[in-house]
């Protein structure tokens, strides 16, 4: 699955013989139909609003999009949310899963682990971003401890700051990394490190040389889920930002929910869909680099 | 075909007009209305009354303005929602989108009741009728400020320095508020570039983009004054929480609560007659109970402690809102969001 997210040709099958398709179509319908119905039917509406412009076919829109240096201030602020939440996941959810996978020995402790780490994702983003809006907010529960025990003279703002934006993030998007580092840790085969350690190298040089080449594509898609994930947020962002810092998904949301111009919509839709795309097809050579270390 | 049906939906209306019975006891009638306690108000005050008069059962359809516009949009060809509430502003949109009926003052006698600024016509025909006022006022924490504000420009006091919000255009107030307070600042109507400039010397601590959002900032501290509407405002109060609202100096800006009779439904008649039920002087003296929407309904009394908590605050009335012309606001739209994203929705 890892190999397929990150695109690597060597373990996609290049021609499957014939008789096996046909057998295989009967199968793919059903999620083809889906696939057609709700992503490649609305995606097609989204894209040709957006190349209508007064009842014409334009390009207006995107030159209003891409012309424009506000927008581009935007999806900087939106891709630095993202990287930075991304990069703190990274270091708090590597461990995590290495510890999970490795250190944990009890099987019955794991698995209470791992459904205290995916209990969250039953409660909806709406709630659990209120939550963090009463946690961080003057009076909240973070700043009166920190105030209470001294760290702080009065109470830091977290609402309404970038700050607060990758909190509310890293919380939610925590299980998915921890999830695609584990699979990949958990295949490793553990007789690799056992030659390396044997050959003379310390745990370290293990780690660097062995193990973390090997689990790199895991890592890579569960960066690139997170990264993916951060970037197109509504609820987060739009609650913990108070109103005070746009970002992308913000503004397309505006334009269809209130201004009502889903051209101008549809091409700010468009144009996060072709950035997000890019940089994440950057991060799968990335992967298939790693992945061909090997 | 189409013109074929909407034929038959002409004929239908005007036997809906002439003949204002109820067809049939078995029918059952769907009204879009909103979630929470405006539902459970519009069930309690307009929807019983009706079944209890017509054996009419009512379908709640429930779905803020938006979405209720959203669909009657995309079943224009074959209505299955017959009567609408959506709020000011949105109901000038779905007019436009052409999905609202003409309402007939003859299948709504009521209709001659209700203050002529709640009459909402275009082309000489009535296609909403306002069922009950609301604002946004000043909304403050009472233990937190001491002297009750008594203008908007109580907000810039630097005691309140980072504990105030107001809306953003995300909310349906957000836009209008701009161009309110761009009226009441003397500022020329066609440029906002002053106003915006004071909005940045405001030290908020957020911009709520839903009403809920606004509760919850009043509720936990992190807001201790601004803006809210009086709906919500009242029921943090009645709850028991230290939450004031007033209407300043200035005035407040408000808007209304709308009913629609949706175009094509083949129950117009039945629609025409809950329509009635929703502009009775009871029907309107219970939403004024339940929200303290400000009656649209002429010479509706209700008790003292419910007045005071009307939209137009004590002694005032309709003429004291400030209801601005929602056709100029949504030709605006788009270019005042703009502008508060590039000024103010970024550090």
């Amino acid at each position: 699955m890892t190999a397929a997210l990150t695109g690597d040709p060597a373990t996609v099958p290049a021609a499957a013989p014939p008789t096996a398709l046909r057998r295989a179509l009967p199968l793919l319908a059903a999620p083809v139909a889906f696939f057609v119905a709700f992503f490649a039917v609305p995606m097609v509406v989204v894209l040709s609003s957006s190349l209508m412009a007064g009842g014409a076919p334009s390009l207006a829109n995107y030159a209003r999009v891409l012309l424009d240096q506000y927008h581009w201030d935007v999806l900087a602020v939106t891709f630095r949310i993202a990287a930075l939440t991304t990069l703190a996941v990274t270091l708090l959810g590597y461990p995590l899963a290495y510890y999970l996978v490795r250190v944990v020995s009890s099987n019955a402790l794991r698995r209470g682990c791992v459904i205290l780490l995916l209990l969250p994702l039953f409660t909806s983003n709406i709630v659990r971003s209120f939550g963090w809006m009463i946690l961080l907010g003057r009076n909240g529960l973070v700043n009166d401890t920190l105030v209470g025990i001294g760290l702080l003279e009065r109470p830091i703002r977290f609402l309404g700051t970038e700050t607060g934006i990758v909190i509310g993030l890293v919380y939610i998007l925590l299980p998915f990394i921890v999830l695609a580092v584990g699979n990949a840790l958990a295949t490793v085969d553990p007789t690799l490190e056992e030659a390396s350690a044997d050959l003379g190298s310390s745990p370290f040089t293990t780690f660097w040389t062995v193990t973390f080449p090997l689990c790199l594509p895991g890592l890579i898609a569960g960066v690139i889920m997170v990264f993916t994930l951060a970037a197109s947020a509504y609820v987060t962002p739009a609650l913990l930002s108070g109103g005070k810092i746009t970002v992308f998904p913000m503004l397309i949301f505006q334009q269809y929910s209130t201004v009502f111009d889903v051209h101008y919509g549809g091409a700010l839709s468009i144009t996060l869909l072709v950035f997000t795309l890019v940089l994440v097809a950057l991060a799968g050579r990335i992967g298939n680099g790693g992945g061909n270390r090997s | 075909m189409t013109s074929l049906r909407a034929a038959t939906c002409c004929a239908a209306l005007m036997a809906g007009a002439a003949f204002a019975q109820p067809a049939a006891a078995q029918t059952s009638l769907t009204v879009a209305w909103y979630g929470g306690n405006w539902g459970e108000a519009f069930r309690a005050c307009v929807a019983e009354p009706f079944t209890k008069a017509t054996g009419i059962k009512v379908v709640p359809e429930i779905g803020t303005s938006t979405v209720t516009l959203a669909k009657l949009q995309q079943q224009k060809a074959a209505p299955t929602i017959d009567v609408a509430w959506m709020d000011g502003g949105i109901s000038e949109l779905a007019q436009a989108a052409g999905v609202t009926g003409a309402i007939d003052p003859q299948a709504v006698p009521n209709l001659a009741k209700v203050s002529p600024e709640a009459v909402y016509k275009a082309d000489g025909a009535v296609f909403a009728v306002g069922t009950g006022y609301y604002s946004l006022g000043l909304t403050y924490n009472t233990q937190k400020v001491k002297t009750p504000p008594t203008s908007w420009n109580d907000l810039w006091n630097p005691e309140f320095a980072g504990a105030v919000t107001i809306p953003s255009p995300a909310n349906s107030s957000g836009v209008p508020f701009i161009l309110f307070l761009n009226k009441i600042w003397g500022n020329p109507a066609n440029d906002l570039s002053k106003t915006f400039a004071k909005l940045k010397t405001l030290d908020t601590a957020l911009y709520f983009d839903s009403s809920g959002a606004a509760s919850n900032a009043y509720q936990s501290g992190e807001a201790i004054i601004g803006a809210h509407f009086s709906v919500g405002a009242w029921d943090l109060a009645d709850k028991g929480l230290p939450i004031g609202f007033a209407v300043p100096k200035e005035g407040v800006w408000a808007t209304d609560a709308r009913l629609h009779l949706v175009k094509g439904t083949p129950r117009a008649a039945e629609a025409a007659r809950f329509i009635d039920t929703a502009l009775t002087p009871q029907a309107s003296a219970c939403l004024a109970e339940k929200l303290y929407l400000g009656p649209s309904v002429q010479g509706v009394s209700v008790a003292p402690d419910i007045e005071r908590k009307l939209p137009w605050g004590v002694g005032g009335s309709v003429r004291n809102l400030q209801l601005f012309n929602w056709a100029d606001i949504n030709r605006d739209r788009g270019a005042i969001t703009d502008a508060w994203n590039r000024e103010l929705a970024r550090q």
